[in-house]
């Protein structure tokens, strides 16, 4: 008796807690299995994925949390979009495809610049060292070795938890367990710090929001220019 | 994505789903060249579209209705007409030809905003690389300000219409997000 109220008012003061909207980057080179990932988080099947160039996103309830992942394209020609999504992030997932050895100093590279990011240093991050299903995959401790992980992570007040995974593993219920643990993790952390993450995001997003929508009016000013001097010259 | 998921569920069980791609971009950006190319015909010649051109391609078990719609100014107000029941916009750019991205991507921000395409994913074509003046995928996502439109997936697709180069890879892409909506 005694438990169950316990339970139930465990049950309430979970219940009572705002539902929180937390936004994550997924990030890492292409090839990584970031797609996969989403996508076996989504419980869709992770194969039959084609590069992504671009930006997709998925949706999830966990617990109180609503969370959206942005899964962003990894190759060197759109890279640099990542940068436009750092304000709004809570977390990072960085996806490593620990199997390709060679390309372990260009993912080093790949973290060093998004964690160089004042929008990102001090949140934290989850390290997903994919592809462990794969012969010669490096093992995690190599992965950290690898990308200097805790010097890097340490040096920008990031806390950081990396975990060994394959992303084709299953989907859904069936999902690979050290995928949800490092997604758990990650989740955890940014509720014990909720206010204050909280506060300097949407400070940062207030700011992106306002730069975009004035870079928006400008344009449309532009435009409206262009087609009005073309309007009076010819009757297109 | 949600318009794709109830289409394919309200057309499960039928043999073949049919899903409804409007092409879009200003004149001479290629659309009509990429419409042949994705139907297999002849790229040779192709006239300014005055209307529109309609094909049906059939692709992993999906007959995708491809309405290609001219680009002239004066032909703009009219795209509205076409976007109903649009499952995926693929946008066309002529990579080629700078002085119009300013143009293009106010077009894109507009058609963007009208209700019917709310979350209807979108590829761009980056068109004409073959061109030495073409500007690469990236800096035209840059141009376009795609990293604002946060309500719907999008992928740029670097392709030569002329050649076929890319314009696979941009129906893989398609295919997929097809392919995984299914169940
Ligand atoms: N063996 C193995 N293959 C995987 C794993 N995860 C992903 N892959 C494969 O790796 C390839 C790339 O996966 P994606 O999910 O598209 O990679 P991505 O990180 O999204 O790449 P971009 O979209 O280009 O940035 C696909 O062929 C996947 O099937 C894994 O855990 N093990
Ligand atoms: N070099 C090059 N030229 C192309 C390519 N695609 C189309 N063109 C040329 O661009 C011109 C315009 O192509 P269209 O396919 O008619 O363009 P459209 O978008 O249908 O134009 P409207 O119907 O006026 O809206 C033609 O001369 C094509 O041959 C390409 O990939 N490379
Ligand atoms: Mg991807
Ligand atoms: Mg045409």
């Amino acid at each position: 008796m005694f438990s169950l109220m316990a339970n139930c008012c465990s049950w309430l003061k979970r219940w009572q807690e705002p539902v929180r909207k937390v936004t994550l980057i997924m990030v890492g080179l292409d090839n990584a299995g970031k797609t996969a990932t989403v996508r076996g988080i989504q419980g869709e099947s992770p194969e039959d994925v084609a590069p992504t160039v671009g930006f997709s996103k998925i949706d999830l309830k966990q617990g109180r949390f609503e969370v959206t992942i942005f899964d962003l394209g990894g190759g060197k020609r759109i890279r640099n979009i990542w940068r436009n999504y750092y304000a709004e992030s809570y977390g990072v997932i960085f996806v490593v495809d620990s199997s390709d050895i060679a390309r372990m100093e260009e993912t080093k590279q790949a973290m060093i610049e998004v964690l160089n990011s004042p929008k990102i240093s001090g949140k934290p991050v989850l390290v997903l060292a994919n592809k462990q299903d794969r012969e010669g995959a490096l093992s995690e401790a190599d992965v950290i070795e690898s990308l200097s992980l805790e010097k890097l992570v340490n040096e920008h007040k990031c806390l950081c938890q990396i975990e060994p995974c394959s992303a084709i593993m299953g989907c859904g219920k069936k999902i690979d367990k050290s995928i949800k643990k490092g997604l758990y993790w990650l989740l955890h952390i940014i509720a014990k710090d909720f206010d204050a993450l909280n506060e300097r995001i949407q400070r940062d997003t207030t700011e992106q929001k306002a730069y975009e929508e004035q870079k928006k009016l400008e344009r449309a000013e532009r435009v409206r220019r262009i087609r009005e001097e073309r309007g009076s010259r010819t009757s297109d | 994505m949600r318009a794709l998921l109830s289409i394919i569920q309200r057309l499960k069980g039928s043999p073949e789903k049919e899903l409804c791609i409007v092409l879009l971009g200003l004149d001479n950006a290629g659309k009509t060249t990429l419409l042949k190319r994705l139907a297999s015909e002849e790229v040779s010649t192709i006239t300014p579209t005055q209307g529109f051109n309609i094909k049906s391609i059939h692709s992993h078990g999906f007959k995708l209705n491809v309405w290609d719609i001219g680009g002239q100014r004066s032909i703009r107000p009219y795209w509205r007409k076409y976007l109903g029941s649009t499952d995926l916009l693929i946008y066309v750019i002529d990579s080629a030809d700078q002085k119009r991205f300013e143009e293009t991507g106010q077009e894109l921000a507009e058609l963007t905003e009208e209700e019917s395409l709310m979350g209807v994913p979108l590829l761009v074509f980056a068109n004409k690389q073959d061109l030495l003046t073409a500007a690469p995928a990236a800096e035209i996502a840059e141009g376009l300000s795609l990293h604002t439109y946060r309500d719907r997936e999008w992928q740029i697709q670097a392709c030569s219409a002329l050649s076929g180069e890319g314009v696979q890879d941009g129906m893989n892409w398609i295919s997929s997000q097809i392919m995984n909506r299914k169940k």
